[in-house]
């Protein structure tokens, strides 16, 4: 009887769930995870579309689960190498720590878009251009002003910030942007109903259940703009305001408009990390840097390589149900391969 | 102005051994400006550049205006570099910015289609008997300029600082589109917060600003201007840009491409002539200076020996801040003093 | 994809400027000829990469891709890294090839473009010269042009003694032997006869409106026809 030692790299919500998973199918699971905190990218959101759950009560109710379980944890805790020898997966830490399983699941997650590299909106340059993560943590301040302590009177969203953009090598679409745009921009009416709020899009990619009817119901109910057209540029006007040119596509007309607070919604893109486990392991990854399943369905969490699984934002942008379900799965199938294991 | 780190923009400027490619239109209207230039590198900094006689233009601003074909200024370009290998010169420096674009964009057209590069050695041998090796380097007279600029600071006779107010004055930078926006990375400081200017700005005691319509083109357009019936674009884009600007009360706007600079300059006495709208204080307009200008003033050349009689908007009272003993008398003046006379109405 | 898009498609130019466009806007966001012309270069990549021959023809025909003014400002922005200004030269370039140019009234203005810098290439080896900027034809360049355009060796030779002489200078006069090589270089690699395209083009098009002589055995479109394309503006080119 084989030994049932799991290793999760990655202690967001599919590291987590997974690891919960597999402790209830009678497996070891290890979790490492590299922040001080369980719960990954999660900790700083302030509330989940689109049923406005807070994030925290997803994150809480894990790392509950995490603790009855005993699952054990290692926190700021860095993966250095990963190597398959002889049918058992080898995991060395950065603290000089190695350890040894049948299988591991990577879940490291996704890095975000730094939005300075897209030069010409000016993110850290003007003070009123933010991203939508530096929005995320004003809402869970309870405090959203702009860099002079005032109320905003107009914010504009732009969607697609590091996401199908070749000039930044990232073709994909991060999919979650869009609908977190409806989500802030609601959350902007709700707190100053007098702001005129714009939402610069290309397509409003609503795949979620319930997220066209969250849509209907940001022009519905909240009158927000949306634009069609990419925000092309941002400069700081002579009162801190922001200045964007764009094009009204549907109009066919350049557009110019100054607002009080710019927020990019900015994509996610693949961990250098991935290369690495990549060449490690010898497990493939897409042209945009994501790791590859072995297929896009029922081999979805299964790689290449025997006992190497991935599950979440490490295989391609996703929002946090379906991390959560491919987790799930993802641990199914370790079960699944330690059991057949003589 | 903050600005994102230009460091990541970095390119090799050589430090000697140029062959020297004028503009059409900055010895135009900018004599002057080349003449300092090369005697801000020879005499003031001891650089060996090469001031041929038997360069043409490149044919740039006929190829941007869709009459001369891509084939036709490729070997117009090629035997430029022949000129050049004949002179014993490796790197080339233009002084124009249509010409830098032409040569940076035709170089990486041969790396990515080597069969044009090919065809063009053919074309130059059949035409003229020339053959060709490309430059190791080819960067803007800008480009060697803020290369310098601290051996320049060194050797300065004035600072970029307001006399009276001991403030340091502000200066709008024009950046030319096709130094940087046809291949960013081949521009110091890339496209959207391009160093090249701002680097002599700083180094020499000013403060450049920015402003809404930094990044938006003079308007120029090539065929927009180059046709009487089009030329309400470009003013109207030049406009749009003075309108931006005008709020931050800038010194003066100093440009890289000798098309800007000198639009910039014309239009501003366009529009007060058609709008009675001026941009600087007191009724004046906002002086417009090119780069050579710029060092010349800071290594004390005198203003008429750099050509600023030439600037349709007056540039006295930047002198007067700058604290500049010129003479008068001595602006409309010829070589060796001669008379010539004066114009009928001397500028904003 | 039809005839257009193909012969499109042998410009090097176009390569290099058109993968596919998704019509996020961003170019036109930035375009100076967008902000003041009836102008959108978003709209001529959809067109052309629709690739129909119809709507390719009624562009090349057009004064929609006169307007653009080769700034390239489009460039670094586009997401899908197309270069709209590279698209614009090669339908420019086809236009006249195609002697569609002679349909639009910016089209027409090449044979204007190529009297003025076009000549002063082949005379003088320069794409511009002070002999050559009229005050009458510039009255936007003021009066302190109008000074130097009346005084220019005088005011030239201030700044150094090369003007209008062999030695290396500020518009010096370029040598026979330079000039020689740079006619031979428009001759060789098909300059010259793109100039001549645009003058029998526009021979044919200044005859239908009565405004072509005989020269030299050949047809020719009079000084007056080049004076109405350099001025002409019938006002619809802005919204």
């Amino acid at each position: 009887m084989a030994a049932k030692r799991v290793i999760v790299i990655g202690g967001g919500v599919s590291g987590m769930q997974a690891a919960i998973t597999l402790k209830k199918q009678g497996m070891t699971p290890l979790l490492i995870e590299k922040d001080i905190n369980l719960g990954g990218k999660l900790c700083r959101w302030d509330r989940l579309f689109p049923s406005q759950t807070p994030a925290k009560e997803v994150v809480e109710s894990l790392v509950g689960q995490i603790s009855e379980l005993g699952i054990r944890t290692l926190l700021c805790c860095e993966v250095s190498e990963i190597a398959r020898n002889e049918g058992k997966i080898e995991v060395s830490t950065t603290d000089g720590n190695s350890y040894e399983a049948e299988a591991v699941i990577i879940a490291s997650g996704f890095d975000l878009f730094n939005a300075t590299r897209k030069e010409e909106y000016g993110y850290k340059i003007y003070p009123n251009v933010i991203t939508s993560v530096d929005l995320e943590e004003m809402f869970k301040e309870g405090r959203v002003v702009c860099a002079d302590g005032k109320a905003p009177r107009s914010v504009a969203f732009l969607h697609c910030v590091g996401s199908r953009d070749r000039q930044v090598g990232n073709c994909h679409c991060s999919r979650v942007c869009c609908i977190t745009g409806v989500k802030q921009a609601m959350e902007i009416k709700e707190l100053y109903p007098d702001c005129n709020v714009y939402n610069f899009y290309m397509d409003m990619r609503m795949f979620g259940s319930g997220y066209e009817e969250l849509y209907t119901k940001a022009q519905e109910k909240y009158r927000i703009n949306f634009i069609r057209g990419r925000i092309s540029e941002c400069s700081g006007t002579i009162d801190s305001g922001v200045r964007i040119k764009a094009e009204d596509t549907l109009a066919g007309r350049p557009l110019k408009l100054t607002v009080d607070m710019l927020v990019l919604l900015v994509g996610k893109q693949a961990p250098a990390l991935n290369a690495k486990f990549a060449s490690e392991l010898g497990i493939t990854v897409s042209p945009d840097g994501f790791l590859k399943g072995m297929d896009c369905f029922e081999n979805a969490t299964r790689t290449s390589v025997e006992g190497v699984f991935v599950a979440g934002t490490a295989t391609g942008p996703k929002n946090v149900g379906e991390s959560m379900s491919e987790a799930v799965k993802a641990a199914m199938d370790v079960s699944e391969y330690i059991n057949t294991l003589s | 102005m903050k600005r994102s780190s230009w460091e990541k923009y970095q390119k090799t400027i050589p430090d000697d051994n140029f062959y020297y490619a004028r503009s059409c239109i900055r010895q135009n209207f900018f004599p002057g400006s080349e003449a300092a230039f090369l005697k801000i590198l020879k005499d003031d900094l001891g650089v060996d550049v090469f001031d041929d006689a038997k360069h043409t233009s490149c044919t740039g601003i006929g190829y941007h205006s869709d009459i001369v074909p891509l084939e036709t200024i490729m070997t117009v370009v090629a035997r430029q570099f022949s000129l050049m290998n004949e002179a014993g010169y490796k790197n080339m420096v233009s002084s124009c910015i249509t010409s830098f674009g032409l040569y940076t964009e035709i170089l990486s057209m041969w790396h990515h289609f080597p069969e044009l590069e090919e065809k063009t050695h053919d074309n130059l041998k059949k035409a003229t008997g020339r053959d060709f090796v490309k430059p190791e380097c080819v960067v803007h007279s800008s480009d060697l300029i803020f290369h310098f600029r601290d051996r320049i600071a060194a050797k300065a006779k004035k600072k970029l600082v307001n006399s009276v107010t001991g403030r340091p004055l502000k200066v709008v930078e024009h950046i030319g589109c096709h130094y940087a926006k046809i291949f960013p990375t081949a521009g110091i400081g890339g496209s959207e917060f391009p160093y090249v200017l701002a680097g002599m700005v700083e180094s020499w005691g000013g403060e450049v600003v920015d402003y809404p319509e930094r990044r938006h083109c003079c308007g120029f357009g090539f065929r927009n201007y180059l046709v009487q019936a089009n030329r309400g674009a470009p003013v109207a884009n030049s406009r749009q840009k003075l309108e931006s600007m005008a709020p931050y009360k800038p010194d003066f706007i100093v440009a890289n491409c000798p098309g800007c600079t000198m639009f910039l300059d014309k239009w501003q006495y366009a529009i007060q002539q058609m709008e009675g709208v001026t941009y600087g204080a007191d009724g004046h307009g906002i002086p417009v200076l090119s780069y050579e200008e710029m060092a010349g003033l800071v290594l004390g050349y005198d203003p008429w020996d750099l050509g600023m009689q030439m600037h349709q908007v007056s540039v006295e009272p930047l002198l007067m801040k700058l604290d500049i003993d010129y003479d008068e008398s001595h602006k409309f003046l010829g070589n060796n003093g001669k008379y010539i006379s004066r114009p009928t109405d001397c500028g904003l | 994809m039809g005839k257009y898009f193909d012969l499109l498609k042998q410009d090097v130019r176009f390569i290099e400027g058109m993968n596919a466009c998704m019509n996020c806007g961003m170019c036109t966001a930035v375009c100076p000829s967008a902000e003041f012309y009836n102008y959108d270069p978003r709209q001529i990549m959809d067109i052309v990469q629709n690739g129909s021959d119809r709507a390719i023809e009624e562009l090349l025909s057009s004064d929609t891709i006169w307007y653009c003014g080769e700034c390239m400002s489009c460039r670094p922005r586009c997401p899908r890294v197309n270069t709209p200004g590279y698209v614009i030269q090669s339908l420019r370039t086809l236009s006249q090839k195609t002697g569609l140019f002679v349909k639009s009234e910016k089209g027409r203005q090449q044979l204007a473009i190529k009297r003025t810098i076009g000549q002063n290439i082949l005379d003088l080896g320069y794409c511009i010269h002070p002999t050559r900027i009229d005050p009458d034809k510039h009255p936007e360049q003021g009066p302190v042009w109008e000074w130097v355009y009346n005084n220019v060796k005088d005011v030239f030779s201030r700044f150094d003694a090369g003007y209008d002489t062999d030695k290396s200078g500020a518009m010096r006069r370029i040598d026979e032997e330079s000039l020689n090589e740079i006619r031979k270089i428009f001759d060789t690699t098909g300059g010259t006869d793109f100039f001549n395209m645009i003058e029998d083009y526009s021979a044919a098009e200044a005859q239908k409106q009565g405004m072509a002589e005989t020269v030299d055995g050949k047809l020719r479109a009079t000084d007056e026809y080049m004076e109405l394309v350099y001025t002409a503006n019938d006002g619809s080119h802005t919204l």
